[in-house]
Formats: structure tokens, sequence, C-alpha cells
């Protein structure tokens, strides 16, 4: 019994692995690695929900990008950095055309096997601030904007548009103790250095997430003119509910994208009024192509969302589904460019520095609102599209600002050092001495 | 019928105690070596040796070093995953330090700094035991791992507080980084787990083993013998750490490419320790099967439903993983307590007197 089962397995694993090969012909492979499980899934499964949704839509709606299908597939990670090596190889021998690691931990694993591999990597929103530079990064991608794009426009948001209005003031930066927490200090320490303000460090351990009271003891103590928060997973409801504990002001506490997180918020209601977090894509259920995500996915049954919470609602899983437009987009691009329908991993990489997500494009998709234009080249592989405060009233965020964008200045000279740095460090480093620009 | 002893007369005392009293597993053993070397660098595709034979390898070697600890010495400990993080930042700050050397070098002096931090946090051992021991042990966890992330110096001030392995070289052959060819990393790891595995064979089985053995048996009574117990659980301290800071490096060097501080966390140690436990305390065989069990079965488990074309997701998949792994060891634990190594050694004897009884 015990051999016959074995044999089975076995036989099936070769049977697979011969069989892949003839599907590969069939569908563009744009594999996620998800993570629906462990301490993040909260923050993970609505992004990894739109991510997916749109790709279903488009394969509903549209039968696929050029009309070839999308296999999305999702590999598990767990945020487990482990884990990544695995779905990455994995991934790569099934012929993915991109990695998503959905990780800067994972990120920073992959990022030199795909310059060696040729595989792009896609890290919207994340992953390491320095992959802007294209001519160095010639496979990774960080659009629609990086980390330290994020830290300036929160700095600028929360001194008025002029930094020097923060001359003597004190702002906390409480992160996730994890290589993406620590991601924006280079600049934040810049900046404090530059204009005079104080900055305040306050790391949270990932056993900690849950319980920050140690943490804004300190926050209490120090009184910080501002709160400014880079945090994940379940950090973000800790933080809030902890603030709205010890009753520091909400309208001085100011986070990353990342939470701007609707069920975070609801744990205390009335009194986050007045959060804000930045944010570089605004919830619209109504736009158009929410709507067709809604009659092609949600209402046929084929989303995997929660929609009793008003997920579809939310900020995240619309992020989720931007996401996917911008890498469906570079496929787009890409398919045009080849003029072929089935591209390879070089034509995805071409595709990916010729996204033009252009106020009319946006409008084409119904997406006008949703997030602001960018365009990215071979040099520029972040994009550097603009985001917007939004504010928590009690029920809901609302858009309370104007589009904000970074001070290039200041960040172009350290991304150009954060780069030859890393290329340095990995040395022979595969640079892309085509691109001119 | 496999295992038929008859013929095989042993006429010394030497021959009883020879390393493979049974000539069937000196063949056992020769064919395992032959597939390491031979078959699966013939066969084998990147995914399984990033995936599952290189993890396995070094996984295991992680388990040996504690198996000589808690399995020989009697020492039971939770700073595995710290000592792993001492070898990895060792050789980390070497190989920068001195971007020349040769990454054999490196690693083989990286184990020398995870050593000496085993033998610094094992001095309590010499006045408290077991659980106790465990407790300070765990110190050892939760400081190193702090260190690991406060001390800058250690990562070279990234700005992600992570490392990064550089590319380097071995006789013209890139062995670790981004460029290196998985077959030779293959081959790096397989060779310093032989070594290691032969050396830890040896040990055991040798005057220094069988003190280790002595102490763990009643450490009283070992005294009473004119064992010195510093000198014994010390060197058991000191041998373990080495090893597991070897399988750290090679952990960090060999496999992952980059590692942040939380890597080493208590997770890793109790991974090793299940490792230890399922594949069987106080053996060397042990630590290569609960590695297979605990490291390779989930990946192996994980690759089915999608082979067989089951529309399960990918989430789903991770669940139901969890608990048919939780469900194995449960099941192997009731089954042999003594762990997979015990369970073998079973079979081997039932199989030397089959198809007979008696």
């Amino acid at each position: 019994m015990k051999m016959t089962f074995k044999t089975a397995l076995l036989s099936t694993i070769l049977a697979a692995g011969l069989a892949m090969p003839a599907f590969a012909q069939e569908v563009l492979k744009l594999p996620n690695m998800s993570y629906r499980t462990g301490p993040f899934a909260a923050t993970g499964t609505p992004h990894m929900n739109g991510q997916r949704d749109y790709m279903t839509m488009l394969n509903e709606r549209d039968g696929g990008i050029g009309g070839v299908r999308v296999a999305f597939d999702e590999c598990e990670t767990g945020y487990n950095t482990e884990k990544g090596v695995e779905c990455y190889e994995k991934s790569k021998a099934e012929g993915a055309l991109v990695t998503q690691p959905w990780s800067t931990g994972i990120t920073l694993q992959v990022l030199p096997r795909t310059n060696v591999d040729a595989i792009p990597m896609y890290a919207p929103g994340y992953g390491f601030s320095a992959m802007q530079d294209g001519k160095t990064f010639k496979w990774a991608f960080n659009p629609p904007t990086s980390y330290w794009d994020g830290a300036s426009m929160i700095m600028n948001a929360i001194s008025d548009g002029d930094l020097a209005n923060l001359k003597g003031k004190k702002v906390a930066f409480l992160h996730l103790d994890h290589p993406y927490g620590k991601e924006p200090l280079p600049l934040l320490e810049k900046l404090a250095a530059d204009h005079g303000f104080e900055l305040l460090p306050i790391p949270v351990g990932l056993s900690e997430m849950q319980n920050q009271s140690a943490q804004w003891l300190q926050i209490r103590r120090e009184r910080p003119d501002f709160v400014v928060m880079w945090g994940w997973g379940a950090m973000n409801a800790g933080a809030i509910t902890e603030a709205v504990k010890t009753r520091y002001p909400m309208d001085q506490f100011v986070s990353v994208w990342w939470g701007a997180h609707e069920p975070d918020l609801k744990l205390v209601g009335e009194e986050g009024k007045g959060y804000r977090a930045l944010s570089w894509n605004f919830a619209d259920p109504n736009a158009k192509l929410m709507q067709d995500v809604k009659k092609h996915v949600v209402d046929a049954g084929k989303s995997q969302l929660n929609q009793g919470a008003g997920e579809f609602e939310s900020t995240p899983y619309q992020r989720g589904i931007l996401m996917s437009v911008i890498l469906a987009e570079a496929v787009k691009a890409a398919q045009e460019h080849a003029g072929t329908k089935m591209i390879n991993r070089e034509q995805l990489r071409w595709g990916l520095e010729n996204v033009k997500l252009d106020e009319a494009t946006l409008e084409e998709l119904g997406a006008t609102g949703m997030m602001a234009p960018f365009s990215m080249s071979c040099s520029n592989h972040t994009g550097h599209a603009g985001a917007w405060m939004v504010e928590w009233d009690g029920t809901k965020f609302n858009k309370v600002s104007d589009l904000l964008s970074a001070d290039r200045a200041v960040i172009d000279p350290l991304v150009e050092k954060a780069a030859a740095d890393y290329a340095a460090a990995n040395q022979p480093w595969q640079m892309n001495e085509e691109c001119t620009q | 019928m496999f295992y038929r002893i008859a013929g095989q007369y042993k006429t010394s005392y030497g021959a009883d105690y020879a390393l493979f009293p049974i000539k069937q597993d000196a063949w056992l053993l020769a064919l395992i070596l032959v597939f390491a070397f031979v078959v699966f660098p013939l066969t084998a595709s990147d995914f399984m040796f990033r995936a599952l034979l290189i993890p396995v390898l070094i996984y295991a070697l992680a388990a040996l070093g504690l198996n000589i600890l808690t399995g020989y010495a009697g020492q039971l400990s939770l700073g595995t995953g710290a000592f792993m993080g001492v070898g990895a930042y060792a050789c980390y700050k070497l190989i920068t330090i001195f971007p020349e050397m040769n990454i054999i070098g490196a690693i083989v002096l990286s184990g020398f700094f995870s050593a000496a931090a085993g033998v610094a946090f094992g001095l309590p051992s010499l006045r408290i035991k077991g659980f106790y021991l465990a407790i300070a042990t765990l110190a050892a966890q939760f400081f190193l791992l702090w260190l690991f992330q406060k001390w800058a110096w250690l990562y070279n001030y990234n700005a992600s507080g992570a490392i990064q392995v550089p590319n380097t070289q071995l006789f013209g052959v890139t062995i670790t980084g981004a460029q290196a060819p998985v077959l030779a990393q293959y081959f790096f790891v397989l060779i310093t787990v032989c070594i290691l595995t032969a050396f830890a064979i040896n040990i055991t089985r040798g005057r220094i083993g069988r003190t280790w053995k002595a102490v763990r048996d009643m450490d009283i009574a070992a005294e009473l013998v004119g064992i010195n117990l510093m000198k014994a659980k010390l060197s058991a301290f000191f041998v373990s750490s080495y090893i597991v800071g070897i399988a750290g490096a090679l952990f960090v060097f060999l496999w992952r490419g980059a590692a942040e501080a939380d890597l080493f966390d208590i997770q890793l140690s109790f991974r090793v320790l299940f490792i230890a436990i399922i594949g069987g305390l106080g053996s060397i065989l042990g630590n290569y099967l609960g590695a297979l069990l605990i490291v390779a079965l989930p990946v192996i488990i994980g690759t089915v439903p999608a082979a067989v074309g089951l529309p399960i997701s990918s989430a789903m998949v991770e669940h139901l993983n969890t608990m048919i792994i939780g469900a194995l060891i449960i099941g192997f634990l009731i089954l042999e307590p003594h762990g997979l190594a015990r369970l073998w050694a079973l079979m081997r004897e039932k199989l030397i007197i089959w198809p007979f009884p008696h």
C-alpha cells in the first residue's frame, strides 16, 4: 500500500512536470506570492484579493490580455522569507513572466537572483527604494511610488509644504523592526539633519506588534509633535488602538499607505477621527473599473473577498486592483511592441519600462481619480506617481490634500548612492548599459 | 533477506565495534552517497536543489549540532537559532572585512565564533540542569537576536538592517551570491555536511563521546568515575555550537542569499529542536530523517494538489500542510517516542531476522 501510494505520488509529480510546458504556450503566467496566513494576513488578504480579482476580471470580460488568458497562480509565503525562496524557484521553473515577492525581506533575497535569472521583479508600492534607478536595477520595478517618495511626501504634508516649519520639532518614527520598516530611515535622517527637526525612531519588534504599550509609553513621555507610522499587518491596528487609549492627538498621527486600511480604523471608529495616511490610491467603488470587477467577478461568485465586511469598498482591496492594473498595462504595452501575444520575460521588462498611465488611459480604464497618472522609463523604474493624504472621519477615508509630490532633489542623490553601493556589494552586477536617458 | 548476516563472522572485539558491523549497512550508505553525489546532480532541477536538497542538508547539519549537545551530552538548548545567527553574521563580517579571504576559510572560522558564544552561554550548565538550563539558553536566544538587530556594525550599517551575501569564488567557480550555479552550491553544502557528519560520528563513538554519554546518563556517577564535568559539558557546547555555527553560515551564504535578524528567532531554534527530537535524540542518522520530515515533506505536499489538478487555493494548501505535518509528527511520536532513527533501528533488526521471527 505504502509503495503504491508513493509510486502514485511520484508519477503524478512526474506527469505534472511533463505536462507543464504544454500549458505554458496558452497562458500568460503572472504569479503572485501571497500571504493569506500568518500575522500579516490582515493586510495581505485584501491586497491579494484585489490583485487576483482584476486578473480574473480581465479573463472574464476580455478573455485575458490581448486575447491570452492570465494564469494568476498564488504561492503562499505567510510573509516568511524561507517560503520566498521556494516560491521563487517554483514560479521560475513553471515559466513565470514576473515575480512579485510581496515582502521587503523576500525582495532583498530575490533581487540579486532576478538580475541573474533575467526575470522582471514587480514590487508595487514596496521593496527597495533604490530600485528606482533602472540603470542599476535592470529587472526590478516598484511603481507607482517608493517608500522614500512616501516619506518625503509625508514630511512635506505635515510641514505644510515647507520643511523649515519643522525646525525644533520632534517627529517620532514608529516602525516595524524589519527591513521594510527601516527602509525610509536614511531619508528621514537626512531630512532631520538638513531641516533641524528631531527624529525619534521607535522600532516595534515582530513579537510586540499587538502590544505596543512600551512604545506608546515612550511616545507619551517624549510628546512628539508628530508620529509617522511605517507599520504592517497586526501592527497598524495595535498602534491605532494604543494611540486612542493614550489619547495621542489623532491629527498628529500619520501613516504610510499601508495604514490607509479601513478595518483597522473601524476598531476605534469615531475616536480615530483625524487620523491621516498617505495613500497613492483612493477607493472609489463607483468607478467604472470597480463596477466591472463587481459585475464580472464579485457578483459572479469568482472572488475570495469578504463581502459582508465591506472589503470591496476598502482602500487596500482597490489598491490591489490597481497593482494588477499597472502590471496588465505593462503586458499590453509589451504585446503591442513585440507584436506577439505570448510575450517573454525580456519583452515584459520592456513593457514595464514603458508603462504610460496618463489621464486618458486611466479614463479609458475607468479608474479616474483612483490613482495619480505616472509613467516609467528605462532609467526610472518607479514612476513617482503622486499621492494624497486621506483622513479618517469616523466611518471612511476622505481625500484632504491635493496631489502631493516627493522632493526629487533630496531623494535622487540618495538613490544614486544606494544603487551604486548595492551594485558594488554584489559584484559582478549586470547593469543596463543600453539605457542612455 | 536483504539483511542476511549469515557468513559475516566477527573474530575480534575490533570487528564487533566496527562502524559497519553488518556489510549491508555499508552498502546502503554507499547507495545513498551515490544518489547524493551522482544521481541527484544529474537529474534534479533548480527547484529541487533550492527548495529540497540544500535546505534538508543544512537543517540536518544544524540538528546534528544540537543533537551532540542535547542527545549525546544531555544539555537541553533553545539557543540554536541564535548560534546559527552568530555563524552567519561572523561569516558575513569576515567576508566583508577581508574580501580576498577564501570562503572555506571564512566558514571554518565563523564556526569558532559561534563555538565561543556557545561556550559562554553554556557556562550556566555547570550549575543548572534540564529545563532551567533550557531557560538559560533561551536568554542566549533573545540576547543574541537583540544584538543582531541593534548592533549596526554587524550588518555593515545597511539601511534595511539585512545582510546580503556577496559573490565569492572558489577555484574559479562562484560559490555564494546570486551568480553561483546551484550545482556548485549543492556540492559545497554536501561535502561540508559529509565531512562534519564523519567528524561527528567519530567523536561520538570515541572517548569524548563516551564521556558525554556518561554525563547525560548520570552526571554524579560520571564525576565519581573521574570525568571532569566542566570539560565534558563545555566541550559538548563547543563542538555543538561549532557545527551549528557552520550550519548557520551555510544557511545564509549557500541557500538564502540574504538575511535579516528576525530569521534567527526562536522559531528557528524550535524547528531545529523538533528535527532533532523527531529524528531521534542521540543519533546521527535521525537528524537526516527528521530534516526530511520537517523540511522536505511540506514542500512535497505543497506541490501535490497542483500536480494532480485539484483546485485548492495556495492558502488552503498551507493550512492543510500544517495539519498534515502536525498529525504526522504526533503519529510518529506515538508510534515511536525515540524518534525516526529508533524506528529505523527496529526495522533493521526485524529485517535481519526476517523471515524467521526468532
